[in-house]
């Protein structure tokens, strides 16, 4: 347990440790120097000035609220039609999702490039969030916490005289909030780590997220491991504040998920 | 399952289930059904990606089967699965088993072991190239103890190069199986093993022949999981070592990606390639799949 928990830790502390020393400190040198002897800030503020890391950072992070809000909006309204509404053909739906959750992105990516490219969307917000925006596991959480719900509280709702509509919104979707949050976390966690498809859909560099635009930083001509270790550590932030805040959403969504998705 | 939701109140008109699910079918055909069978049209033409294509049969395959570079990126997957898999599968087990049995700073270690998990890839890869260079950490502290004479050259290497993008693989991948089979030991018997020890078993005994044996149908489907997310490695690779030395740790889908994504190059042959990997991943769950249902049956 301690050798893996060093394994984990030890690649992160030297990045820590590594971002926090001066131009004239080394790096290497094994094993003394892994506490810098005059720590400094200097090479956060230079992975901004490097590269115009701050305005990945926006970009990620619209492109997080926007695909987070998509996949929410989504992922409500289909889980709830697939657990409260019966139609034709639902069953039918269900086994095509699950077909389409074993298609890996990777096999459609060149026509999706060529389909997205082609409604106009190459190189927009809109472009990158749209066509990863259906999650399966999360149109699935949404189903399960949607069956969940006892059917006296809508058969009340119905005889107070509300519509499938405000059923949904006013009786329904309150008592799954819990459900709500696990698929957002997820979702932003999920929208954070997106390399390849902003890679591919993505020209203009002022539109990169901070996973595509932080690798300039290793390729330019200066590369300075100190400035990458501070920007690596400062896109890291995030999704790890994320997870030690709501844990317990990124356990049970991620079991829930995969055991019963 | 379903018979919880039947029993729903009342009948709707038949726009009420469009409304809710239309959305999601509007995306999907946008961008999942249509994508799909234009993969399988594109893969017989000779389209670039700027447009354009004439249907050429199996010309795209024929040339696919007869390219050296293709057959590489398929032998690097092949091995990428084979070396990922086990290891992966192998230390989640270890580790799901380990924190399951209470001991004390759970608490604490627990989200540590796991943060990997929410870290993005690509960032992690970045990470790995200064952690494996020749004066890196892992460098560092192999000559530190004096284990090795010289550096090991895990990224310039042409044989290492692809075993150092499993390793960034395996140090993200732990964490998320791990919770999985975690979830799933949580629901093995606690009376089986009580039981087991009363009759006098050892720990070790116990956890193979009472643990292990329950959450089996959870340890496939890792497996699985696994395999079929090897078999798309790409960040690993493209970040580490933009896929060499050479084309040394160049994999399926990075080969996809030089193939036909940049303005100009071909659609048609990426998509014959896209197929390939689509029929992979089949194999895979499919085969899954049947060792399962033999298992149940």
């Amino acid at each position: 347990m301690l050798v893996a928990l060093s394994v984990v830790l030890a690649p992160l502390l030297w990045q820590l440790s590594t971002a926090l020393k001066g131009p004239g400190e080394s790096t290497v040198g094994f094993p003394g120097d892994l506490i810098p002897s005059d720590p400094t800030f200097a090479n956060f503020v230079a992975a901004f000035t490097t590269v115009p890391l701050g305005r990945y950072l926006l970009n990620s992070a619209a492109i997080a609220v926007l695909g987070v809000t998509i996949n929410l909006v989504l992922a409500t309204l289909t889980g709830y039609a697939l657990a409260r509404i019966p139609f034709r053909g639902r069953g039918l739906y269900v086994s095509v999702l699950l077909a389409t959750a074993a298609l890996p992105f990777e096999v459609i990516l060149v026509s999706t490039l060529l389909v997205t490219r082609g409604l106009g969307l190459k190189d927009t917000l809109i472009g990158v969030v749209l066509p990863q925006a259906v999650s399966i596991v999360s149109i699935f959480v949404m189903r399960q916490a949607f069956i969940g719900i006892p059917n006296e509280i809508e058969e009340a709702a119905v005889m107070d005289g509300a519509g499938p509509a405000r059923t949904f919104w006013s009786i329904m979707l309150p008592s799954v909030h819990g459900s709500v949050a696990v698929v957002a976390v997820l979702g932003f966690i999920d929208s954070w780590d997106l390399f390849l498809w902003p890679l591919v859909i993505l020209s203009d560099p002022a539109n990169y997220p901070v996973n595509v635009g932080v690798q300039f930083l290793s390729g330019a001509f200066s590369a300075d491991q100190r400035v990458i270790s501070a920007a690596t550590l400062i896109v890291m932030a995030p999704p790890l504040l994320v997870f030690f805040l709501l844990q317990r959403q990124v356990f049970s969504g991620l079991a829930e998920g995969a055991l019963k998705g | 399952m379903t018979a919880v939701s039947e029993s729903s109140v009342r009948r709707h008109r038949w726009w009420v289930p469009l409304l809710f699910i239309g959305p999601v079918l509007l995306v999907q055909l946008a961008f999942l059904f249509t994508p799909l069978l234009n993969t399988f049209v594109l893969a017989f033409t000779d389209a670039s990606t700027i447009g354009g294509g004439t249907f050429t049969g199996l010309a795209n395959f024929e040339e696919m089967f007869s390219s050296a570079s293709f057959w590489e990126a398929v032998g690097h997957t092949g091995l990428y699965v084979l070396l990922a898999t086990p290891f992966i599968v192998g230390i989640s087990i270890g580790l799901a088993i380990l924190i399951n049995t209470r001991m004390r700073g759970a608490g604490i270690v627990r989200p540590i072991l796991f943060s990997p998990l929410v870290l993005p890839m690509a960032v992690v890869a970045l990470m790995f190239q200064y952690v494996l260079a020749s004066d890196g950490l892992a460098n560092q502290l192999l000559q530190g103890l004096h284990l090795v004479a010289a550096p090991v050259p895990f990224l310039t290497n042409t044989h290492l190069a692809l075993i150092s993008c499993v390793i960034v693989t395996i140090w993200k991948g732990c964490g998320l199986y791990t919770m999985i089979l975690l979830a799933a030991l949580q629901n093995v018997s606690r009376e089986l093993n009580e039981a087991a020890e009363l009759d006098g078993a050892s720990w070790l005994r116990r956890t193979f022949s009472v643990t292990i044996p329950q959450i089996s149908g959870t340890i496939s489907l890792v497996t699985v999981l696994t395999a079929i997310s090897a078999l798309r490695a790409f960040t690993e690779p493209y970040v580490l070592t933009a896929g060499g030395p050479g084309t040394s740790s160049t994999t399926i889908v990075v080969h996809l990606f030089s193939k036909g994504i940049a303005p100009g190059t071909e659609a048609g042959y990426a998509s014959a390639i896209s197929l390939v990997l689509f029929v992979f991943v089949l194999a895979v769950s499919s085969a899954s799949w049947l060792l399962t249902r033999k298992g149940r049956a």
